[in-house]
């Protein structure tokens, strides 16, 4: 299956949006994720639809610059050129009178000469823009090969279009400056580049050069020496050598037997020395053999592998273990006794050994997570698109709409397939923006995959262009998908403009950058509120035409689309056969025939003014129908007995006052001065160093004695709203830490703060759950006050629906739950685990 | 007795042993090492004995300064990695630092690799030998005044100015996979010599070598850039190679040829992305040897250093015409080589995106270029001072004469067609077909025993009718060239 095996270096089409064209990467590099999926980093190659108009525009001049040699175009050529272009830049050069009259010429892709206009408009899909730009995406998601090849002006833009999934490229595209670049070296002329040619010699001029000075001979092949007696002579020199080795005490050591020695005397180095030898005494076997064995003993040739000790080696190894293959540090390091050559040298042949071999493999595994080749099979899901028979092949479905009525078939255009306009396919697709009902035959739907367009240039009957309605998608929301890489999600916080690929990126970007700061706003919405109004129009629209409306269907098909122009159409026509007064009697609330409905309604502004009466309000008028939506004023909220969550006190130019995050000493201190209070057992520890540490902020003279533990009245009480208020002034004004018992009560759960750990977490805006409180009654409050420390950590983690033994327990159980929800109170809190 | 369908000529190798201890820094992809490799396999193929081996000499900041600026020479002779941060301005005047660091000894490594292209360019001028190797040069990114692509200084430029001594037309051919844009740029504005570069094109380094490049001033359509795409494959490359370099000889007439032997164009490189197999590399090799013009064979890039070393062995096994086997032999680094041990790759199951249309096209723009060229000169064999050379030197038995034409000769072989030609200066002005530049086809005759000897212990006859085959597809419509009188 060579078609779905995909190597790096492959140029693929990646599916990233089920709606729109398939990407073009090519793969860098497969890497194995410890899960077990395949990722493949990838280059981007942009199709022209990606590209701003003014860059199009820019490139197809640059295009005809090249294949013309007018002044016109060579000044064109330059611009692009010599600098990367910027938008506005290729704005401006579109706007060059010179350049504006060539674009009269043609505004088409050159080359296209002798193309029909079809072909031209095909062309333009097959062009691509190369870029730098690597991302990495899921190689499941590819959906098969294609070529991209730089365009050679002597090829035929034809030879693209007969070939299946061929594209070609000419320009380089730089996606974050919007800049076009021409893929091209240049061979610079000038004198500081060209060399000065030498001259020919003249006839009985000398040169001056002299083989002698340039080299010296090593070998000649010219010599009487049959090639029988030179292998001789090599036998007889390693023989020599092996001789050598016995004789020499610390080769005899390293190699213990003879085959041994034999082997390191058969090494290059002797036979060099050999090839030398006989070079040197004139190619006379005799005179060699003599100088093989001098006076001083026989010559023993020994390269860097056998030079080295085995701690030598053991050292080498260690150190291209700490430093890989820095030889110059492991000289230093190491083996400063060496030179860099004998290092380079050792290292070449240390790669023969074993143990390199063995390194190797080590590595291989290592290495495992990247891949040279991937098998992706077929993708055989079907498209979302991908018109399902249950709705009858596209083609059909319309039609039962139409027919379910008065028989007016107008809408018909939805039959056609919106680009090569026929009206027989196996597949359907719908296509393009929803309300525009379009549809693709199979075939043009898999063009429009893979080259991102149509087959034909504009949509024929609905008189609109393929260009329009291409980018029409685009902006709507379901296709954000197609242009994740070009627009990023920007952090909006002022001075950070920080962007990010995903939207969860940037949301975690906001809670741990800005999340801790004052200005703090939850970024992310958890769910938009929605409210449908209906006008008179469209209530009396739904119930003329119920018969289209099917709501039971629509509600089960949220996103299977209703035909609003049929709709529309059917309610016209209706509408035109009654009275005003029939009118308004059909759109009246709970009036006659469609009073389910209106009586519904009705029910919900009966129950929103009785709701309103319990409240001892009087509605100031009689209830209307929608009044029941209407926000009650601020001021007539149901205020409660006490303030859970008081705001706080507003400085004097009208902010609200946060309480500052605490700091780690603070809390400490705060433990301190708290922990005499708490009535928790196992509190030595604290007590120790909390006493000490009291003792030591006195020495500092920090705190007045007024801020003594003992000084606080009634920690256990709540502070009223008045009282909290003032509390925070005061700390405002003095700038102190608020007192710790005005926290501690906030969760209503005083043992927090006094928990050993000390841990503590800010809850992201992100993290927070609902918002939703435990209020404890006095019975849960003793309830938990009976129960030990670590139990109620135990119960914490086993959340809710632990299944704590006993009625206490499972009380302490919901309350501890409670308390994290609780904390995600509006101010910011420290939570002490 | 095997047939031997390699000319023989005289090769010269230059090889410095130091220069596989060059060592660009970690994770860096060049690696002078596999230079050692390759050297190492000739030696234990028994190559190494069938030519002259030199050491090169190192450079100087004058030789070096034909081509270079005296300050960037300057730059790079007192560069150290220990006394980098005092130059970081000119590091970044000469492009010095990230592609091309500074690493140690790297001014004795520019020496060498330059030491062995010129004084090899000097063996060839001097006519002490057909073809010269130097697998330690071919540095083909590096430009007058700035380091590139792993190159600092050129010693193509610097082997070519060399030659252009004595020759009045240097051809230099590139099949690196990267564009061989230091030499062409070199070059741009000059007719003398003639730069052709197969490369991929397209957002690939160094981002130079489009088709529509072909030089400027006089130098105009004397630059000759073949753009690639990923994936070519042997036969592919062969299908552009042949008839490109055919009209270029035929056009342009070179008296010596540069080939630089990149070998990151082969199957499973680290940075390249064709998908060449060491046959098809060396099949240019070949392919330009046979044109019997002097040859200097080059480095250059090439990242998966087991293949490197196999590439170029095998190409000097070509340049000796001289058939190895494709088992390995035992050598120091026989390790790299596994699991096969082989000295042929395989190529990969990659797509080749070069379509037959698209060469084509790609090959009849260039001819269109091609033709714009004026007439080779009148009479060339004025220009270059063999003539005279041939009547003294070379003594005649060190001269294979069934194989090497002397140029005079050749000139006078050379048959205009006549059919395109509408000039009356036949024989100069007219147009030649391929045929007439190919070299006389290799007579079967029994050779000599000294050779015969030598060559069949390299032989291995499977390989070789194999390659007998191939040579046959090609040299089709060679017009049989009468044997040397």
């Amino acid at each position: 299956m060579a078609a779905n095996m995909y190597r790096v270096g492959d140029c693929v089409y990646f599916e990233t949006s089920s709606t729109s064209p398939y990407q073009i990467r090519r793969i860098e590099e497969l890497n194995k994720t410890p899960s077990g999926n395949v990722e493949a980093k990838v280059m981007c190659f942009y199709r022209r639809r990606d590209l701003p108009n003014p860059l199009i525009q820019l490139a197809d001049k640059h295009q005809m610059a090249q294949s013309e040699d007018s002044p016109i175009a060579m000044k064109l050529k330059k611009i692009c050129l010599k600098t990367p272009v910027g938008e506005e830049q290729a704005a401006q050069a579109v706007l060059d009178p010179a350049l504006a009259a060539m674009e009269e010429e043609s505004s088409e892709l050159p080359g296209t000469d002798g193309l029909a206009p079809k072909q031209r408009h095909q062309a333009k899909h097959r062009e691509l823009f190369l870029s730098r730009h690597v991302e990495t995406l899921p190689a499941t998601h590819i959906r098969g090969k294609c070529t991209v090849t730089l365009l050679n002006e002597t090829e035929s833009l034809l030879s693209y279009l007969n070939k299946d999934d061929a594209f070609f490229y000419c320009l380089v595209f730089d996606p974050s400056q919007k800049t076009l670049l021409a893929d091209k070296g240049e061979i610079r002329v000038g004198s500081r580049y060209q060399t000065e040619v030498t001259n020919l010699l003249k006839e009985g001029e000398e040169d001056t050069r002299n083989s002698e000075e340039l080299e010296t001979l090593v070998w000649t092949p010219s010599h009487g020496l049959t090639d029988r007696q030179i292998d001789q002579f090599l036998v007889v020199s390693r023989s020599v050598g092996t001789f050598a080795r016995a004789l020499d005490c610390s080769s005899s050591v390293k190699q213990p037997s003879l085959h041994m020695s034999a082997a390191a005397a058969s090494r290059d180095i002797t036979l060099f020395h050999a090839m030398d030898t006989l070079h040197k005494s004139g190619y006379s076997i005799e005179s060699a053999l003599s100088s093989l064995v001098p006076a001083s003993g026989p010559v023993l040739c020994r390269d860097e592998m056998e030079e080295w000790s085995a701690s030598e080696a053991n050292l080498f190894e260690e150190a291209l273990d700490k430093y890989g293959k820095d030889f110059a540090d492991i000289r230093q390091d190491f083996l400063p006794w060496k030179t860099l050559k004998n290092l380079v040298e050792y290292y070449y042949m240390w790669k023969t050994t074993d143990r390199y071999v063995q390194q190797k493999r080590v590595k291989a595994v290592e290495a495992e997570s990247k891949l040279k080749q991937v098998y992706i099979p077929n993708y055989n899901k079907p498209n979302p698109a991908l018109i399902t028979s249950n709705s009858s092949s596209g083609k059909t479905a319309p039609a039962v709409l139409n027919g379910g009525t008065n028989g007016t078939a107008t809408v018909s255009a939805g039959q056609l397939c919106a680009s090569c306009q026929v009206t027989n396919s196996n597949q359907w697709y719908t296509w393009g923006p929803q309300h525009l009902q379009y549809r693709l035959c199979g075939t043009c739907w898999q063009y429009w995959k893979k080259y991102g367009g149509l087959k034909v240039k504009t949509a024929g009957v609905f008189g609109e262009t393929e260009v329009e309605a291409a980018k029409g998608p685009r902006g709507e929301g379901e296709d954000t998908a197609l242009s994740v890489s070009h627009r990023p999600h920007r952090c909006t916080v002022l001075n950070c403009a920080k962007e990010f690929k995903l939207r969860a990126h940037l949301a975690r970007h906001v809670a741990t950058a800005h999340g801790s700061g004052e200005g703090a706003r939850p970024v992310m919405k958890t769910r938009a509120a929605f409210y449908l109004r209906a006008s008179p129009f469209t209530r009396l629209a739904r119930r003329l035409t119920r018969a289209l409306r099917r709501p039971r269907h629509y509600a089960r098909s949220p996103f299977s689309p209703i035909n609003l122009q049929q709709v529309k159409h059917e309610c016209s026509i209706a509408m035109a056969g009654l009275g005003g007064a029939e009118l308004r009697a059909a759109g009246a609330a709970g009036g006659g025939s469609t009073g389910a409905a209106g009586a519904a309604a009705a029910r919900a502004g009966v129950v929103a003014a009785r709701l309103a009466a319990a409240r001892g309000r009087r509605p100031a008028r009689t209830p209307g129908r929608h009044d029941w939506l209407a926000l009650t004023p601020r001021d007539r909220m149901p205020a409660p007995p006490h303030v859970a969550f008081p705001k706080p006190p507003k400085a004097p130019d009208g902010s609200l006052m946060y309480e500052r995050v605490l700091s780690r000493a603070e809390i400490e201190a705060r433990r301190a001065e708290a922990a005499p209070a708490q009535p928790l057992k196992r509190r030595a520890y604290d007590d120790i160093n909390g006493l000490d540490r009291a003792g030591a902020r006195e020495a500092g003279a920090a705190p007045p004695p007024a801020k003594r533990p003992n000084k606080h009245p009634a920690p256990m009480q709540r502070p009223s709203r008045e009282q909290y208020a003032a509390m925070c002034a005061r700390a405002q004004a003095t700038g102190q830490p608020l007192p710790a018992h005005v926290f501690t009560h906030v969760n209503g759960k005083p043992t927090n703060i006094s928990g050993r750990g000390g841990r503590r977490h800010v809850i992201s805006w992100m993290d927070a759950p609902d918002d939703l409180y435990f209020r404890a009654n006095e019975n849960a409050k003793a309830a938990r006050r009976n129960l030990s420390c670590g139990e109620l950590r135990r119960a914490r983690r086993g959340g809710r629906c632990a299944a704590a033994a006993g009625g206490a327990a499972a009380l302490a159980a919901s309350a501890a739950g409670a308390c994290k929800p609780a904390a995600a109170a509006p101010l910011q809190l420290v939570i002490l685990d | 007795m095997a047939m031997q369908p390699h000319s023989k000529k005289r090769v010269c190798y230059y090889y410095d042993s130091d220069i596989g201890n060059y060592y660009y820094g970690q994770g860096h992809p060049m690696k002078p090492h596999r230079i050692r490799m390759t050297h190492n396999l000739l030696l234990n193929y028994g190559l190494y004995r069938k030519m002259e081996i030199y050491r090169p000499h190192k450079a100087t900041a004058d030789e070096m300064t034909k081509f270079h600026s005296d300050d960037y020479i300057r730059f790079l002779r007192s560069i150290r990695p220990d006394n980098m941060s005092e130059y970081n301005k000119q590091m970044q005047r000469f492009n010095v630092g990230e592609d091309c660091p500074v690493f140690d000894g790297l001014y004795e490594f520019c020496q060498l690799s330059a030491g062995g292209s010129v004084a090899a360019a000097v063996k060839l001028n001097k006519q002490a030998s057909e073809i010269c190797i130097n697998w330690g040069g071919g540095l083909h990114h590096a430009k007058k005044s700035e380091a590139s692509g792993f190159c600092y200084v050129n010693d193509i430029v610097l082997g070519i100015l060399e030659l252009l001594k004595y020759h009045q037309r240097v051809l230099y051919i590139d099949i690196d996979v990267h564009h061989g844009d230091g030499v062409e740029e070199a070059f741009y504005t000059t007719d003398r010599v003639m730069t052709v570069s197969f490369h991929k094109y397209g957002e690939y380094f160094p981002g130079t070598g489009d088709l529509r490049d072909i030089g400027a001033g006089k130098g105009k359509y004397y630059a000759v850039n073949i753009p690639l795409r990923d994936g070519m494959d042997d036969d592919s490359y062969e299908s552009i190679f042949v008839p490109i370099i055919s009209k270029v000889m035929e056009t342009f007439q070179p008296s010596a040829v540069v080939l630089q032997c990149g070998a990151d164009s082969l199957t499973g490189d680290r940075l390249g992305c064709f998908n060449l197999t060491v046959r098809g590399h060396g099949r240019c090799v070949e392919l330009v040897k046979r044109f019997g013009l002097p040859f200097l064979l080059v480095g250059g890039g090439g990242y998966t250093i087991r293949n490197v070393s196999r590439c170029w062995t095998y190409e000097t096994s070509v340049a000796l015409g001289v058939e190895i086997a494709n088992e390995l032999p035992y050598n120091d680094y026989f390790e790299y080589f596994g699991p096969d041990f082989k000295l042929h790759i395989s190529p990969s199951n990659m797509s080749n995106q070069n379509t037959q249309e698209y060469l084509e096209k790609i090959k009849n723009r260039l001819f269109e270029n091609l033709r714009m060229l004026p007439h080779a000169p009148g009479v060339q064999v004025q220009a270059i001072p063999e003539d005279a050379v041939n009547d003294e030197s070379e003594d005649e038995d060190k001269v294979d004469k069934d194989e090497r034409l002397p140029q005079s000769d050749k000139d006078k072989r050379i048959t205009g067609d006549g059919e395109l030609s509408d000039s009356e200066d036949e024989g100069e002005g007219g147009r030649r077909d391929n045929r007439s530049y190919r070299t006389p086809q290799p007579r079967k005759r029994p050779r000599l025993d000294k050779d015969g000897s030598q060559i069949k212990d390299e032989i291995k006859t499977e390989d070789n009718k194999d390659d007998v085959k191939n040579l046959s597809s090609v040299e089709e419509p060679k017009k049989e060239i009468p044997p040397n009188p």
